[in-house]
């Protein structure tokens, strides 16, 4: 059971965080949920995809790591092998929480850290805090991705919003077959409609890149180009 | 004669004006130059009875034909899902005596009638759970599909409860809006006559004559036009199904959390039958029954009675509304240049909520076969009118079929039904056949049944019909076969069990974060 708390530098003070990547600290997963700002650098490494939350049934962009639950084809006990970490793995055990004030409208958001994570340690990783109190360079870089991720909810939804008011979404069975001879299909998986996209008119396709959506688009396409190397990493496996 | 079809003037709102002028204008681009012009004509004074709060799972493709989003109308209308009908005390009256009447076929339907298969194991297992799942996610209250299936799909067949006054505010603002249905609220006064007989035109107290070249008459019990204007007799069908009279009520949950079943529940009493029908705010229920067999205050004090075992703190004090019904129909439905759809029509008990169904396979039929002049409209009338005469007698044939059944003897009410005078011959050939025979494809001629032998194979076996096993045997019963599916089923049982939400969960989500398109 997570135990989310609010960070603090005093309940934290001596904290500090594991940075490694293994599946002892919690990396063993077969994708993550992604925000448009990072698609650019997620389609380096991983297949984007779409599908929809289990809990509210919205469409949500997931890098692909796998083809089967806890799968993670990019980690081994050396680490995770990949030039970029999508930022829901980075900010790991830290989250966004909201805080009412008195004085705002809005409940602000603020760091909270689940203090039941595997990466939490008193003596090895990066410190939390500095010795006066003050926010360590790393607990800097943190805040940073969680604001972009807190952003980056609202930027991607109208994204994929955009997606869907235009049709361009489309559900894809992706059937796999490896070396061994052994077939893997991954439904529930939905992608960018291609002929839909080709035959927008120039007004609207003027319209997504005037948005800068029309990037994530051919991003998510190009995206498709490490199919290839997660079926061979697979293999190497088998 | 040769006088092309442009205008359909709709008198009467309600579910049956709306559903058949969205129908229509959706099919026929109402909303656009080159279109059909449909016009519906609502008096402000008349207010719609509201019947039908249980569709068929055809309601999804009318929706969706229509241009309707599913979550607007889950959100709009009140509605819940609904996965067929559990029949309580129709066979012997016991606590419990029940079976269900799901929507999704037996396994395997297409290629094999386990219905043989299943009836050396009678005793063991009930017909509806050997052959599908759906009595068992209906039993745990569970949903038809998930949040991540996308509007109108299913995992299980599903059809919809809803609120009818509600559907009609919703289809009336799709309608006008988004389909270019033209909406004249006004009292019709008179009804004028072309030379010919047709309607010219229908007077109203402020807009003047309306006209049209094609007249559907939506004004429920009043019937306007077909009964009032062109005399068309009602055939009356209470001597074979008895009911005329019903008390209807809104019955609040006890919490907001409270389960909503996800089937009509139907529980015979001493000389009718009550409904049960859970939306996400409230259950409507009801008790529909003979008045030749009962008086109003012992159906009353029934209906109350039934409400007081879930709610007995309100038994005693919950508003009942009577409503009268008159079984039958009329003798043609579509005469000249006007066509009824809805109570109009005729009306049966809702044993079986074919009144909404029989709206949309109205308006589908006039839509797709919409008569392109004057000059063939009297050929697409009589097609219509063979086709629904045909459906009338087939629907009243299945509805009187769960009567026949019982072994009730506990009142007049339940032997006069049995009495051999109440039953239409074609179904009493039909149940002398079906007692060497199970029901089968061919035991019906139309290729769109409005109930398929699917339906007669669940009543008749829930109610402890018997079919003789033939003397010899036959290649086509195939027991290997017969046994994959039933040990598929059971299989896809756990599995549906373990997946699906429940009924009041997946509404919840859907209310709150809608479903996908695709």
């Amino acid at each position: 059971m997570p135990n989310h708390q609010l960070l603090d530098n005093i309940t934290h003070k001596d904290l500090h965080i594991i940075c490694d990547r293994s599946p002892t600290l919690g990396d063993a997963v077969s994708y993550t949920n992604i925000f448009l700002a990072e698609f650019r650098h997620v389609q380096g490494d991983y297949p984007i995809f779409f599908h929809k939350h289990s809990e509210t049934g919205q469409f949500e962009a997931i890098s692909l790591f796998g083809f089967a639950t806890g799968e993670n084809l990019f980690l081994d006990d050396a680490g995770w092998h990949a030039a970029y970490i999508p930022l829901t793995i980075e900010r790991r055990p830290f989250l966004i929480g909201f805080q009412r004030s008195p004085s705002a409208q809005e409940p602000q958001p603020v760091v909270h850290i689940d203090m039941e994570s595997p990466r939490i340690s008193y003596n090895q990783g990066e410190p939390v805090f500095l010795a006066q109190g003050g926010q360590s360079p790393f607990l800097q870089r943190i805040s940073g991705i969680l604001k972009t991720i807190h952003e980056g909810h609202g930027q991607t939804d109208a994204f994929i919003q955009c997606l869907l008011e235009h049709d361009l979404l489309e559900a894809v069975s992706i059937k796999v077959q490896l070396k061994d001879g052994s077939k893997h299909e991954l439904n529930s998986l939905y992608t960018v409609h291609e002929e839909r996209l080709a035959a927008l008119s120039a007004e609207v396709v003027a319209t997504l890149h005037q948005k800068a959506y029309l990037q994530g688009i051919y991003m998510v396409l190009a995206s498709m180009a490490n199919m290839p190397k997660l079926i061979e990493l697979k293999n190497q496996r088998l | 004669m040769d006088k092309p079809i442009r205008t359909i003037t709709i008198v009467g709102g309600g579910t049956a004006g709306w559903l058949t002028a969205g129908v229509i204008a959706a099919e026929h681009l109402a909303n656009s130059e080159n279109g059909v012009q449909v016009t519906l004509i609502e008096s402000p004074d008349v207010s719609p009875i509201g019947v039908g709060e249980g569709t068929w799972p055809t309601m999804r493709g009318t929706l969706k034909k229509m241009g309707i989003s599913e979550t607007d109308f889950f959100r709009e209308c009140d509605a819940s899902f609904k996965q067929g009908a559990k029949f309580a005390k129709w066979v012997t009256g016991a606590e419990d005596d029940a079976y269900y009447h799901p929507l999704v076929l037996p396994q395997g339907y297409a290629e094999i009638n386990l219905a043989p298969h299943w009836l050396p194991h009678a005793q063991q297992i009930p017909f509806a759970d050997a052959v599908s799942f759906q009595g068992q996610l209906c039993e745990r209250g569970l949903a038809p599909k998930q949040n991540t299936t996308p509007e109108y799909a299913h995992v299980a067949n599903y059809a919809y409860h809803l609120d009818a006054g509600k559907f009609s505010v919703f289809l009336t603002k799709h309608c006008t809006e988004n389909l270019g249905v033209k909406h004249i609220l006004d009292h019709v006064t008179s009804v004028n006559s072309a030379e010919n007989g047709d309607i010219a035109s229908v007077s109203t107290n402020n807009h003047g004559d309306i006209a049209g070249d094609l007249f559907i008459d939506c004004t429920g019990f009043n019937a306007l036009l077909i009964g009032k204007h062109f005399h068309i007799p009602f055939i009356s069908k209470k001597h074979i199904l008895f009911n005329d009279t019903a008390l209807a009520c809104h019955v609040p949950y006890v919490s907001d959390t409270s389960p909503i079943a996800s089937h009509t529940i139907s529980t015979a009493q001493k000389n009718g039958w009550i409904w049960d029908i859970g939306l996400p705010s409230r259950r409507g229920v009801g008790h529909v029954f003979s008045s030749a067999h009962t008086t109003i205050d012992e159906a009353e004090s029934e209906l109350r009675a039934y409400i007081g075992a879930s709610r007995p703190d309100l038994s005693d004090n919950i508003a009942v509304r009577q409503i009268t019904i008159n079984p039958g129909h009329r003798q043609v439905f579509w005469h000249q240049n006007c066509v009824a759809v809805g109570l109009a029509a005729g009306f049966l008990e809702p044993l079986e909520a074919s009144a909404l169904v029989l709206v949309e396979l109205s308006a589908a039929m006039i839509s797709e076969q919409l008569p392109a002049s004057r000059q063939v409209m009297d050929i697409v009338a009589k097609r219509f009118n063979d086709k629904f005469l045909y459906r009338w007698d087939r629907i009243i044939d299945f509805l009187k079929l769960h009567y026949v059944l019982t072994k009730r003897t506990d009142t007049d009410y339940w032997q006069d039904n049995c009495d051999a005078a109440t039953i239409p011959a074609d179904l009493q050939s039909l149940l002398d056949l079906w007692r060497y025979e199970a029901p089968w494809h061919n035991d019906f001629s139309q290729v769109d049944e409005v109930f398929p032998s699917a339906s007669y194979q669940y009543v008749l076996y829930g109610m402890g019909f018997s079919t003789k096993k033939r003397a010899t045997m036959r290649r086509s019963e195939n027991s290997h076969l017969a046994e994959q599916h039933f040990l598929q089923n059971t299989q896809l049982t756990q599995k549906l069990l373990a997946g699906l939400p429940s009924n009041r969960d997946l509404i919840n989500k859907i209310r709150q974060y809608g479903l996908q398109k695709i």
